[in-house]
């Protein structure tokens, strides 16, 4: 009699509505949000960058971030065929996750280009 | 893989060559003495083209999605247990219907 059990890579994850228990890969989720970090990452540094460049002071500077960080949670829906159910749990996981930590690389790069650009 | 590794290292060096041009550009104005507004037209072309490139690279190089949900097609393992001999299928169990059974329609 076979028992089809589930992929070796899931763990329990039940949402907390009780009848319906759906099970992730937590594994796979790990990847998923480590890839979208790096992708984050690599995109705030660049945005930092570039703001330095353009000269971009105060204000116009964090919109900048914001709107390269938009651009990048279109650019991951994209990537994911706008099926993010199928790959991370949560919306708010695709948008939010990760904001914080790349403002901090893009203020980092933003004041050295904007030194090295316009002051040195 | 290493092709966008190359586009990615590419749009990096349009954006220090985009830095580089704006540095001097800030010295000409120097010499004329008008204040700097925006860097030249070209630049910001090249910033364009560079921000492609690293979009592109940033998507491309940490690897695809994996899938999440359990139960796709493509991904199934199925696993049978070893010990079906210590099984017993004949106890009292078997009076009740299979959830499946309740489905069907005998009255065909």
């Amino acid at each position: 009699m076979a028992n089809k059990s589930r992929n070796k890579n899931a763990s329990e994850k039940s949402k907390t509505d009780g009848d319906d228990v759906s099970l992730y890969s937590a594994e796979n989720i790990q990847h998923n949000m480590r890839t979208l970090y790096y992708s984050r990452t690599f995109l705030s540094i660049v945005g930092g960058i570039v703001a330095g460049i353009l000269g971009l002071t105060g204000v116009s500077g964090f919109l900048f971030y914001f709107v390269i960080m938009m651009a990048t949670s279109a650019a991951v829906a994209l990537k994911a065929g706008f099926k993010i159910g199928m790959y991370f749990d949560s919306l708010n996981r695709v948008t939010l996750d990760g904001l914080t930590a790349g403002l901090m690389s893009f203020v980092l790069f933003w004041t050295l280009a904007y030194d090295i650009v316009h002051i040195f | 893989m290493a092709v966008d590794l190359v586009v990615g290292l590419l749009g990096i060096a349009a954006l220090g060559h985009a830095a580089f041009s704006t540095v001097q550009y800030r010295n000409i104005l120097k010499v004329t003495e008008e204040a700097f507004l925006w860097p030249p037209f070209y630049v910001i072309i090249e910033i364009c083209i560079s921000l492609v490139l690293c979009f592109w690279a940033a998507l491309r190089v940490p690897g695809q999605f994996l899938p999440v949900l359990p139960d796709l097609e493509e991904d199934r393992l199925a696993q049978l247990t070893e010990n079906v001999d210590f099984m017993t299928f004949n106890h009292r169990g078997r009076i009740f219907p299979l959830k499946i059974d309740e489905g069907l329609n005998l009255n065909d």
